[in-house]
């Protein structure tokens, strides 16, 4: 391949941009939006109050601005990130300064017509910022300790503002989603290998230092990792969740008791059942076939995110759709965990499909940055 | 690692032959270094890249695996085996009567309480309870159910049509729990020795049920003790006795224009109470309220047996006679001086009649001579009669296995002076409660030995000390037939069973001290078959007034003894008394075949 073959490739350019949008992948994200409409219905009651019209007006919201930001070139997006990380991060300050507070946290901040959640928005910014370092950085530095310091700093101020809120499942989402594109960047394999040892140290001082004076963990966050381990515990309390959802999702069986038939979630058995639980609806409803097909849905999303990632040369592109392609995963994996009580329950929605409106725009968005990168690489 | 130089030298001998500036060699060498090092390096975040694919395929395939496994699986609903409510016994023993017929048992119900955070609709649930249960509020439902209360009772007891209805509510929110509720199936039948059991610690899953009053709260702790093994707790008292009595005795009432009565019967060997009534009664399936106003008197809850202290009147003229005989100061026949009125000091004692100068003991019993009795009670002295009232039980509360015999303490002369000694000898200035009566009657006439009632069956006689001869207890015997046979007491005759009794009608105390002119206290202490007495029998009318003649009558004998007698007459045959009659003389006419 000479050099010269390279620059004859070209970015296609003005309303041929539309051509070469990835509409597969707009398709899955409508798809699985249905989804989740079709299952606020069913929670409420078969009515489209109180949740599913809002959910559709930002799913159109969040569709625009998918389209717009897939029409801008992913360079400047690339140039973009420094600032839409730092807004983010004055956003999650601001949050802990004048946020409203619900379910026992301040992670809203109302901006008159919208009601935004900045720990969504870093989700995404954090990535952007990662992927446009280690564009900028040269390639050989990226092991280096220094240098490997810097974007654990980039990663660790938004987890760590978000964990004053405090809101533990955005910052696992976070430091996962963080670690992901430094995999990816090519740091070397020894730094995690330490930050795995590191991990199982920190793990055993956290239990080892449980009921001491220098308790690292609430008593709260505490009794969710004990009815994690054994929900029987506390089946009525701390363990309720993780109990009821399972019982729905064995209420569901093979082919589920239909359309807005289920008990458990319609007599109120379980609660938070239109965000973080919504999943149990849909297993109970419609099954195990039901659950399997959303899941086939979620890894189709993924594969076009890895397709567009491997196939564009451009490193800010690749890294950015990939560590968005992982943080989507991590929505999903951790909220599925957490429903089927493989993991402690930690709030985290269920991508596309969970009531919220900043996920929703904010994972619509990072789409946009997908399709941006598909439509502008060269060819 | 062989690294190709940028600017190998043959090549740029070679371009400077050829004319050519050989820098462009070293940028092309630079630039296919770099794109080789670029090659590789994506090559290996490829690698990466497909081992993170590889990784997400995986997490896919784990949940995927748990959904079809938790799909398969056979949901069930969890339950808390340890919740609240351990530890509570709800196991109480069943009271039965004499004869093991059941008085007091136990049923498994439910009870109805709310858990609003479960609720689905509130306002509903509390709209549907208000129609079940009338007398529940909608509005005060919906603001407990609105309030941060996360539990909350809403039924003690519930029917099983009521627990079908609110099941039909269908909220997940409205839960019942199961209880053993205290259930009285004769009613008001010996409500007051009973008394009732309401719940004590309550939890989810049971509830322990204490006694409130009555035997249930006094005999408590061996109606709820494990080691019993459920055996039920035997009653004195015999149903069907009871019954009868109720149902005369509240007839009586109502025929005497009474404010209340009570009757008590007794074993006199035993002390057994086999009969209690007290009325007005209540239901100790629905026991009411402790009332605050009016007269405690009044009140259904009030055990006129026991906790009416009353002034007994002619009927304590007995003791005075037996204790005479006892004490040899008197025989049946010693002539007693019945000139009235007797006065000592400010007072005067009268008599109903003027009975004449002299009479006999029996006389002075038979016809109730307060004058006679008073002179008698001179004889024996303050000292004395006080000794033979307390070995006859009089002064202390009654030993009864009820928790309302704390309330029976008898009211005493504050000082027993002569005159006290007097009038307390035809039963003024002293009180005590009708089952006192009954004892003191049962310790006279059962051969002379002392009786204490007692609820709790007895196997056999009781061995209490002698308290009179038995020569004096058959004078005793004697005098109280000849006061039913031509005295006072003479509606009291049933034929075949010899009655025997003495009346007594004391004035009412106002509360403002001194006594009513028209509201007495009419009392019948009988007893049956006089000759070899098995029962004694106490009836007490409060105020009755007898309207048949021309003017009222309130005398016990025109009051409380027909009604005593009525109550004997039925209740005989039940207690397995043969009546003795005499046998009817054949007819005089021969019958003479021809």
């Amino acid at each position: 391949m000479s050099y010269l073959e390279y620059n004859v490739k070209r970015a296609p350019a003005g309303l041929r941009k539309l051509l070469y949008l990835n509409w597969a992948l707009i398709v899955l994200v409508a798809t699985v939006s249905s989804v989740g409409f079709l299952m606020l219905y069913a929670v409420a009651g078969g009515s489209l109050t109180p949740w599913v019209e809002p959910q559709m007006k930002r799913f159109a919201l969040g569709m625009g601005a998918m389209l717009f930001i897939a029409m801008v070139p992913i360079w400047f997006w690339r140039n973009m990130a420094g600032v839409a990380y730092g807004a983010s991060l004055l956003l999650l300050i601001l949050v802990e300064i004048i946020g409203d507070v619900g379910m026992g946290a301040r992670r809203w901040i109302d901006l008159g017509f919208i009601r935004l959640q900045p720990s969504e928005m870093a989700k995404i910014t954090m990535v952007m910022m990662l992927a446009a370092y280690y564009d900028w950085l040269d390639i050989r530095k990226v092991s280096r300790p220094f240098w490997v310091l810097v974007p654990l700093v980039i990663i660790l101020l938004p987890t760590f503002l978000v964990l004053r809120q405090p809101d533990l499942g955005t910052a696992i989402l976070l430091v996962a989603g963080g670690g992901i594109v430094m995999f990816l960047a090519g740091v070397s394999l020894w730094y995690f290998g330490a930050l795995g040892a590191l991990g199982i140290a920190l793990v055993t001082a956290v239990f080892q230092s449980r009921g001491t004076s220098w308790q690292l963990l609430k008593d709260y966050q505490y009794r969710r990792i004990d009815t994690f381990l054994d929900p029987s515990i506390d089946p009525l309390g701390q363990g309720y969740h993780i109990t009821q959802s399972k019982i729905a999702l064995g209420s569901g069986g093979w082919s589920g008791r239909g359309f807005m038939q289920g008990t458990q979630t319609r007599l109120n058995f379980l609660p938070e059942k239109h965000t973080d639980f919504i999943f149990t609806t849909l297993a109970e409803d419609f099954g195990f076939i039901g659950g399997m097909v959303l899941l086939g849905l979620y890894l189709l999303i993924l594969g076009f995110c890895f397709y567009t990632g491997l196939k564009t040369r451009d490193r800010f592109a690749s890294l950015a759709t990939l560590g968005i392609a992982a943080t989507f995963f991590l929505f999903f994996a951790v909220n599925m965990s957490m429903v089927m009580g493989l993991a402690p329950v930690v709030g985290v929605p269920l991508p596309l499909v969970s009531y919220g409106g900043s996920a929703m725009l904010v994972l619509l968005a990072a789409f946009g940055l997908v399709q941006s990168a598909n439509v502008h690489r060269p060819r | 690692m062989i690294r190709m130089p940028l600017r190998p030298l043959a090549r740029v001998l070679d371009a400077r032959a050829r004319g050519e500036n050989p820098d462009a060699i070293e940028r092309e060498n630079i630039r296919r270094r770099h794109y080789e090092m670029h090659d590789r390096f994506r090559r290996r975040s490829e690698g990466r890249i497909l081992l993170l694919g590889a990784f997400f395929l995986a997490a896919f395939a784990a949940v995927g695996a748990r959904l079809g496994a938790l799909a398969l699986s056979e949901p069930r609903e969890p339950r808390t085996a340890s919740a609240a409510g351990v530890g509570i016994v709800a196991q109480r023993a069943d009271i039965v009567d004499r004869r093991g017929r059941i008085l007091a048992t136990n049923i498994g119900t439910y009870s109805l309480y709310a858990q609003p955070p479960l609720m689905v609709d509130k306002a509903a649930a509390a709209q549907a309870l208000a129609g079940i249960f009338p007398d529940l509020d909608e509005r005060d439902l919906l603001s407990k159910f609105s309030g941060k209360r996360k539990f909350l009772w809403v039924r003690k007891k519930l029917s099983p049509e009521q627990m079908q209805a609110v099941h039909d509510i269908g909220d997940p929110g409205l839960l019942f729990g199961p209880r053993e509720m205290r259930l009285y199936p004769n009613g008001r039948l010996a409500a007051h020795v009973l008394g009732g059991a309401s719940f004590g610690r309550e939890g989810v899953s049971a509830a322990e049920v204490i006694g409130v009053a009555g035997v249930e709260r006094a005999l408590d702790d061996t109606l709820r003790d494990p080691a019993n093994g459920g055996r039920p707790l035997a009653l004195s008292l015999d149903l069907t006795v009871q019954a009868a009595t109720r149902r005369v005795l509240e007839g009586g009432m109502k025929l005497m224009n009474a404010r209340g009565a009570t009757a008590v019967l007794m074993d006199v060997h035993t002390g057994e109470v086999i009969a209690l009534v007290s009325l007005p009664d209540f239901d100790p399936n629905d026991r009411p309220r402790r009332s605050l106003g009016g007269d405690p008197a009044d009140n259904p809850l009030f055990n006129r047996a026991v906790q009416g202290v009353y002034e007994l009147g002619s009927t304590y003229k007995i003791f005075a006679a037996a204790q005479a005989l006892d004490l040899g100061l008197a025989s049946p026949d010693t002539m007693i001086d019945t000139r009235g009125p007797l006065r000592w000091g400010r007072y005067r004692i009268r008599d109903f009649h003027d009975y004449g100068d002299r009479l006999s003991l029996t006389d002075v019993i038979v016809k109730s001579s307060n004058v006679g009795i008073a002179r008698v009670a001179q004889q024996i002295g303050a000292g004395r009669q006080q000794a033979f009232l307390k070995s006859l039980g009089l002064f202390e509360p009654l030993p009864l296995e009820m928790v309302e015999a704390k309330g029976s303490r008898p009211l005493l002369p504050a000082k027993w002076s002569e005159i006290s000694t007097m009038t307390v000898s035809y039963g003024h200035g002293i009180s005590a409660s009708p089952v006192h009566l009954a004892a003191a009657y049962a310790t006279l006439v059962n051969g002379g030995t002392r009786v204490r009632p007692t609820l709790l069956r007895q196997d056999g006689p009781q061995q209490g000390e002698r308290v009179v001869t038995p020569e004096t207890s058959r004078q005793i015997r004697h005098m109280l037939r000849q006061v039913v046979v031509r005295g006072t007491a003479s509606f009291g005759e049933v034929a075949g069973y010899e009655v025997g009794g003495k009346t007594g009608t004391a004035d009412k105390p106002k509360p403002t001290g001194g006594y009513y002119d028209d509201k007495v206290i009419a009392t019948f202490a009988s007893i049956f078959p006089a000759s070899d007495p098995r029962y004694v029998l106490v009836v007490t009318l409060d105020e009755p007034v007898e309207t048949s003649g021309p003017k009222p009558r309130r005398t016990a004998g025109w009051t409380a003894v027909p009604v005593a007698a009525e109550i004997i007459r039925r209740v005989a045959p039940l207690l397995d008394l043969r009546p003795r009659i005499e046998p009817l003389r054949p007819p005089a006419v021969t019958l003479t075949g021809n």
